[in-house]
């Protein structure tokens, strides 16, 4: 068993799985969507990127990038759900689309990153 | 490459740092959300994640604007307490590495390489790179550096290096510090580079240098490589190799020691134009008679060959210094015994005893001492060191021979002054009435101390002379060897050599000699004659002055004559 492989497993995995759940629900009805699972999917995503960091390989590479279009995403969400309900002060119910929406596409980056993990995972000889 | 090497080193050393920052983060704030509080009408709330964020960003770095948006409960302050010893921890811990990043000697080692390359890439000069820094080299590159040529310098040692980037030399001479026989590093260095015009590799180890010499061919075929040998094996096998340039010093010496044998006057003017350490105030002599040489090493072989060659009558004392220092237990030559050796070679009746063994203290006591039972002895050491060239200096020795000053005065004329080198090679064929001749002219015109420099008729070094001539104008070298404050006066400057075109040499054209497009002189002329020499080949004013004897006029002053008459 390798270690540093049940880590970063655990931590690209649970980045998906927490974003799922954050993005699962209807999209206007802000209920569905608790931020106590936006914040949790942003830290767990955070650890996710830094723990790709400092693979030299091609898969590496591209695991990187998926997981930096994720945290740009959540990030924004979160941007976007701080300026509504602070700035603007108009009220979560209106941004609620944006932000979902936009944890929708950090979802399907993190796919993307479980998918490439597993592929790796899988062509591992050891 | 390098830049994203150095991009790893950060990488690798802080992914601890960012993981442990955004753990003590997270739970920080997701404690603070979660804890419930107070307002200030008594309704309990809780924390945002902006407020929670903002606060345990704060708080970590130890700003602490203190307790928003409303005073903390007590649950929360306790809460705070714990999250100030995990956050404040983590934080300092990540700055912390850091500053040990900034620190890592191999993060500094990189950074080095990436200004070194991107300097190097942006040389779009000519230069020369050069193995190593010694002694022989950091002559050849204080020479090189004040004809404004670029050089590149490789040394294992960083300490060599600091004592170069102290030297401070203009224009800036690229260092760094690597293995000089490793393909990369040379690569780095810009071998492969067409700007670049030689490696120059002198090492005293000749299995080093022929293994670079051999690495730099591969690397770069067309390349110019100056190589030091010490044997004349050595140096065959480097000519097999296809290295042209190589330096052996006692070659050179012993050429310029036949030399001084059998042509003295031709000596006298090699000394007189290319200015060694030791150049003659007036005429000088090797005496004729018996020489004694003390030690039989490369060095004596190569003197004895030009004793024999000039049929001089010579003496061997066999003498190797470090079978001596091991037997005496000291690098002083002159007890009883080495007295009766000095005897035995007939010290008495000699006229001249060389030192040529490898240690230069034994050298000097082998002089002093001879001197002492002949004290009209001449004089000659092998020097081989510059080091102690000022104790050889003050114990009157009449002629020392610097090994690390011939190689690097030789390649440094290699480089720099090619046509001199040519012209050098010509006056060894001479005969030694012609150098008295020449030697006799340069006295009288330039007078002890000349200075050789260089010029090509192209527009970069002659250009009112080169668009005179591309005009369809001649002009021979009478015309241009004038003085400018007087026209009627020839400057003080002696045509050596030139070489034109077609690679022909002429040595000594006289002043009938019609000048071409880039033809190249070699001339001797004062100081003063050579920038004289300079303003008149390349302003057009003081061109037109010499070969018409009248003033340019300007348009304006044209119009205000025309007006006048």
């Amino acid at each position: 068993m390798n270690t540093q492989k049940v880590i970063s497993g655990f931590f690209i995995i649970l980045a998906m799985t927490l974003n799922f759940g954050f993005f699962y629900g209807d999209i206007d009805n802000f209920a569905h969507h608790s931020p106590y699972e936006l914040f949790a999917t942003i830290v767990v995503n955070f650890i996710a990127t830094v723990l790709k960091l400092g693979d030299k390989t091609q898969l590496g590479s591209v695991l990187l990038a998926t997981s930096l279009v994720a945290d740009i995403q959540l990030i924004a969400a979160s941007i976007v759900w701080g300026i509504s309900l602070y700035v603007a002060n108009n009220g979560i119910t209106d941004s609620a689309q944006i932000i979902v929406s936009l944890s929708g596409g950090a979802l399907m980056a993190n796919i993307v990153s479980v998918i490439l993990f597993m592929g790796d995972t899988l062509k591992s000889k050891r | 490459m390098h830049s994203s090497n150095i991009l790893w080193i950060i990488i690798r050393r802080m992914r601890t740092p960012f993981i442990v920052i955004i753990v003590t983060f997270a739970i920080t704030i997701l404690g603070l959300v979660i804890i419930p509080g107070v307002d200030n009408q008594g309704h309990p709330y809780h924390m945002s994640f902006l407020d929670a964020f903002y606060f345990v960003t704060f708080m970590a770095s130890t700003i602490g604007f203190g307790e928003i948006p409303y005073e903390f409960t007590y649950a929360q302050r306790l809460w705070v307490l714990f999250s100030i010893y995990i956050a404040v921890i983590g934080w300092f811990y990540a700055i912390g590495a850091l500053v040990a990043l900034i620190q890592d000697q191999k993060l500094i080692s990189e950074l080095h390489l990436a200004k070194f390359s991107r300097k190097i890439k942006s040389l779009k000069e000519p230069f020369v790179i050069i193995l190593g820094y010694n002694n022989t080299t950091k002559e050849l590159i204080r020479h090189l550096n004040e004809d404004g040529k670029r050089i590149v310098v490789i040394d294992k040692s960083q300490e060599k290096i600091e004592e170069l980037e102290l030297e401070n030399f203009m224009p800036e001479v690229y260092a760094l510090k690597a293995n000089v026989n490793s393909p990369d590093t040379l690569k780095l260095a810009g071998i492969t580079k067409r700007n670049c015009k030689a490696t120059v590799t002198l090492f005293d180890n000749d299995f080093k240098n022929t293994k670079i010499a051999l690495l730099v061919r591969l690397l770069n075929p067309k390349m110019n490589v100056i190589v030091k040998s010490s044997t004349k094996e050595q140096s065959e096998h480097l000519k097999n190799l296809g290295i042209k340039s190589s330096v052996n010093p006692f070659t050179l010496v012993a050429e310029r020691f036949y030399l001084a044998l059998a042509s003295p006057n031709l000596w006298n003017l090699e000394m007189l134009l290319f200015q060694h350490k030791q150049y003659v105030k007036s005429y000088e002599e090797f005496p004729k008679g018996k020489y004694i040489i003390c030690g039989y090493g490369i060095m004596g072989t190569v003197l004895k060959d030009a004793l024999d060659k000039a049929k001089m009558e010579s003496v061997f004392i066999d003498l190797k210094s470090s079978n001596h220092k091991l037997k005496k237990k000291s690098a002083i030559f002159g007890d009883s015994q080495d007295y009766k050796l000095l005897l035995e070679a007939g010290i008495k009746n000699a006229a001249a005893i060389i030192a040529a063994t490898s240690d230069d203290l034994i050298n000097l006591t082998i002089l002093l001492t001879a001197k002492k039972i002949n004290p009209d002895i001449y004089t000659i050491a092998r020097e081989n060191t510059n080091d102690d060239i000022t104790i050889f200096n003050s114990a009157k020795i009449d002629r020392a021979y610097v090994i690390e000053e011939v190689v690097s005065e030789h390649v440094h004329r290699q480089i720099s002054q090619p046509l001199a080198d040519r012209f050098l090679k010509e006056l060894y064929k001479q005969t030694d009435e012609w150098g008295l001749e020449l030697s006799k002219t340069i006295r009288t015109t330039t007078g002890y101390n000349p200075e050789l420099f260089e010029i090509r008729v192209v527009k970069s070094q002659a250009f009112a002379l080169t668009d005179y001539l591309k005009n369809g104008g001649s002009v021979n070298l009478g015309l241009i060897a004038r003085d400018l404050s007087d026209r009627s006066k020839r400057a003080k400057l002696i045509f050596l050599m030139v070489k034109n075109r077609k690679k022909e040499i002429t040595l000594l054209p006289d002043d009938n000699y019609e000048v071409k497009v880039s033809d190249r002189f070699l001339i001797a002329a004062t100081k003063e004659a050579k920038d004289n020499f300079e303003l008149l080949v390349n302003n057009l004013n003081e061109f037109h002055y010499a070969i018409t004897g009248k003033e340019l006029k300007n348009w304006a002053l044209k119009i205000f004559e025309k007006k006048e008459s």
